[in-house]
């Protein structure tokens, strides 16, 4: 089973009644947000009916809002090999609590 | 004559409306953009439920009856029909919202 992947892209203000309710049907609520529906003949109507505010993909799953965030985060640019607080514990617990 | 209060053409009376007689080459560059992207979800939709074996009118009516972007003559794109106008044209701008209604088709031998 494969989804639409959803995205809104244009907002709708000063668009018609009808419109918006499609939009607030897909559970799409402002710019950039991402939905995910089931292919089926019911969301590809909606989908036409929002065609130019919406961009949309065919994934095979659909993601959690967390790991559509994931997404667009950039890497840290650096990462942890040891935490200060098992370096310390390791040389006699002597040291401060480090976190 | 000079000052605030100069004669020129917005303060002397009526209403100038100062929209351009036609698009700058980047804004038809947005357009042409825009279509395309309005192509590119038909298509995904489109393709998403042949693979069920599934349509729906809306779609089948849209793919007979709409030209693709570059299927269109940019006179089509660019202007649209208007009985009031000279030579029955207008630029695509004067459409209220025209960034996010799909107007593609005019009457035929205008």
């Amino acid at each position: 089973m494969s989804w639409f992947r959803i995205t809104l892209h244009r907002s709708a203000i000063g668009l018609p009644e009808r419109t918006r309710g499609v939009l607030a049907a897909l559970g799409l609520r402002r710019r950039s947000q991402t939905v995910f529906h089931p292919v089926s003949q019911d969301f590809a109507g909606m989908i036409m009916k929002v065609k130019e505010l919406v961009r949309v993909q065919e994934v095979d799953a659909p993601k959690t809002d967390a790991e559509v965030k994931a997404e667009r985060q950039f890497a840290p640019g650096f990462w942890v090999e040891k935490r200060g607080k098992e370096v310390m514990a390791r040389r006699g617990g002597g040291g401060r609590d480090m976190n | 004559m000079f000052g605030a209060f100069r004669f020129t053409n917005p303060l002397s009376g009526g209403l100038l409306w100062k929209i351009p007689w036609r698009l700058s080459k980047f804004q038809k560059a947005r357009h042409r953009k825009r279509l395309r992207a309005v192509d590119d979800v038909v298509a995904t939709v489109d393709a998403a439920l042949a693979k069920n074996g599934e349509t729906i009118a809306t779609l089948e009516r849209w793919k007979a009856e709409m030209p693709t972007e570059a299927e269109m003559l940019p006179k089509d794109k660019y202007t649209m029909f208007d009985r009031k106008a000279k030579r029955y044209r207008k630029g695509i701008h004067r459409l209220p919202k025209w960034t996010r209604v799909s107007q593609r088709l005019n009457p035929p031998g205008y």
